[in-house]
């Protein structure tokens, strides 16, 4: 399944998946859907990025594709609801993948407006992703597909094992600021709905990362309520001595 | 209008008009250390030996008197406190003495108002890159929201910082061109030795510049560490803004800051918007950097929009975050009063 030439069949391979057409151009790969042994799929091409250096392009699309299968493999063992892996070729920046129909979260939102149910279930499968120790890193709504199957978490692309506590606050953090950025108005129900369905899964557990990811968007640069809290944190601390 | 910056090393003075818009003065008075970085005490003393001095060249310019100045804007935040008050000091006196309104300007929507400005991009995602900041940012519902940042230090910031402790500055710019970058000159890419960290919307460069100095004890060549140090920051970035692209289906982008006058952040960005299709124009050199122009400018829509603040309410902000701050004037700028 893994081949690391990438002389004559591998290109020939790629420029047979090039003459599908293209369905989308993401900011880290194009995905083109066509059929693979018969199958209809999405093939996921990690292209050149022209602004980078030639090594560290290389470099990073050989390593984002072999980690980006590795990681769907694992989640989708632990019960996450993503696209099942059928082949991967490294040295093509190529992933061959399970085709999901559907849209955006982020356009259903703004479709639709709040969706308790569907938010409950972003939460779960984003619990169910870092139970089996991934961090999936970019967990925006843009990256979550309502099916007719369901919801689906997609673009595994930045994702990475990790069971860090950081890592996986940042993840919560990530998808309340996608949240923020795209769906001010629904921001505060909708978070909230995220986060039950992620407590769900992860039970108290989760309760330290939730806390984790507050600090964090309390972190970014200037945000003034930081220092007020700051504030607050040792005033208490004074208290209780 | 006349606006007044004095967030952090530079002291500037901007005069401009509306109906046209026009840039009348822009004076600007840097202070720069002999060795090490940046004290903000010391800023604030050079920024009031030549505060007066550089109000007055800004009028000389004009031909204008200071009693025909409309109003006086004044850059609160963020930035480093000291050198803050030094501006709202002179900008309060001014308005208290000659009895004109008093506008409070947000440094960072300063950058970005004079890149829409220059740029004639009415709705783009905006790429702020300068010493202290690193935010790729995009207007949506009444405010500047950020899409992506840096976790830790600004890449400008990065960059001076390796700068210093490899020995090569101050002075950290000659003739426009970083220390970093004539370094990276000779250079080459070095495989495989420092970090590229990107994670999700946002970036990390303190891991970076720890690995870049250990490889630097470790002996590897300077010339090849600036040059793999700048590309995997640069390319970072610019990768951060492409996920921005995507994610908020802008159709123009900008690149604004001090760090945005870089020649090879521009060709990267350029790159990168062609292959989009996305109509990209970062802000003009000159007004990259900081400045009194950009002050006045916001200074001149806030005004329009009846924004201004009491004196006594007039503190500074040294972490006023750019998301904190109402653009009601949006989209426009001051070419369409």
């Amino acid at each position: 399944m893994v081949s690391k030439n990438s002389s004559g069949p591998l290109t020939n391979m790629l420029s047979n998946v090039l003459k599908y057409p293209l369905f989308k151009k993401g900011a880290e790969s194009e995905i083109r859907l066509g059929y693979y042994l018969n199958i209809k799929v999405v093939f996921k091409i990690r292209r050149r990025k022209r602004y980078m250096h030639p090594k560290l392009d290389m470099y990073l699309r050989e390593i984002r594709t072999r980690r980006e299968a590795q990681t769907l493999i694992r989640v989708a063992e632990e019960g996450a609801s993503v696209p099942r892996v059928l082949a991967i070729y490294p040295s093509i920046g190529l992933l061959v993948l399970e085709y999901i129909e559907g849209e955006t979260l982020k356009h259903y939102l703004s479709k639709f407006g709040f969706n308790q149910k569907l938010l409950i279930e972003a939460g779960r499968i984003l619990a169910f992703v870092h139970k089996a120790k991934v961090i999936h890193g970019d967990p925006t709504t843009s990256n979550y597909i309502v099916s007719s199957n369901g919801l689906y978490l997609l673009d595994f692309g930045l994702a990475d094992l990790g069971y860090d506590l950081e890592d996986r606050a940042i993840d919560l953090h990530l998808f309340g600021r996608a949240l923020e950025s795209t769906h001010v108005h629904l921001l505060g129900r909708a978070f909230k709905s995220f986060k039950e369905g992620y407590i769900e899964v992860l039970g108290s557990e989760a309760e330290e990362i939730i806390k984790r990811a507050e600090e964090i968007r309390l972190r970014g640069r200037y945000v003034e309520t930081r220092r007020k809290s700051v504030w607050k944190n040792i005033g208490e601390n004074l208290n209780e001595a | 209008m006349l606006g007044i910056e004095s967030t952090a090393h530079t002291f500037g003075v901007g005069i401009v008009s509306s109906k046209p818009f026009k840039i009348l003065a822009d004076t600007r008075k840097t202070y720069r250390p002999k060795e090490g970085g940046i004290l903000p005490r010391e800023v604030a003393s050079f920024f009031s030996s030549i505060a007066s001095d550089a109000i007055k060249e800004a009028l000389q310019e004009t031909g204008l008197k200071i009693n025909e100045i409309d109003a006086f804007a004044v850059a609160l935040g963020p930035g480093m406190g000291p050198a803050l008050r030094i501006g709202a000091t002179v900008a309060r006196t001014l308005s208290i003495y000659y009895k004109k309104p008093l506008i409070p300007v947000n440094h960072a929507v300063a950058h970005i108002e004079i890149a829409r400005t220059l740029t004639g991009l009415k709705d783009p995602l905006i790429l702020y890159i300068s010493g202290g900041n690193t935010t790729v940012t995009s207007f949506l519902e009444g405010r500047y929201r950020v899409f992506g940042e840096t976790q830790d230090m600004a890449l400008g910031n990065l960059l001076d910082t390796f700068a210093r402790e490899a020995g090569i500055a101050p002075p950290y710019v000659i003739n426009g061109n970083h220390a970093v970058d004539i370094c990276a000159e000779e250079g080459g890419f070095l495989e495989r030795t420092l970090p590229y960290t990107v994670k999700g919307q946002d970036v990390s460069f303190s891991g970076l510049l720890t690995a870049a100095l250990r490889s630097l004890k470790k002996g590897h060549k300077l010339s090849d560490i600036c040059f793999t140090l700048r590309e995997i920051a640069f390319s970072a970035v610019v990768e951060v803004a492409e996920r921005g692209l995507v994610h908020t289906e802008k159709r123009s982008i900008t690149v604004a800051g001090g760090v945005a006058a870089n020649d090879l952040l521009r060709k990267k960005m350029e790159t990168m918007a062609g292959d989009h299709e996305i109509i990209y124009k970062p802000v003009p050199k000159r007004f990259a950097g900081d400045n009194g122009v950009m002050i006045a400018l916001v200074g001149l829509m806030s005004l329009y929009k009846g924004i201004s603040i009491n004196i006594e309410k007039s503190f500074v902000r040294q972490r006023w975050r750019l998301d904190e701050v109402e653009i009601p004037w949006y989209p426009k700028t001051p070419q369409d009063l």
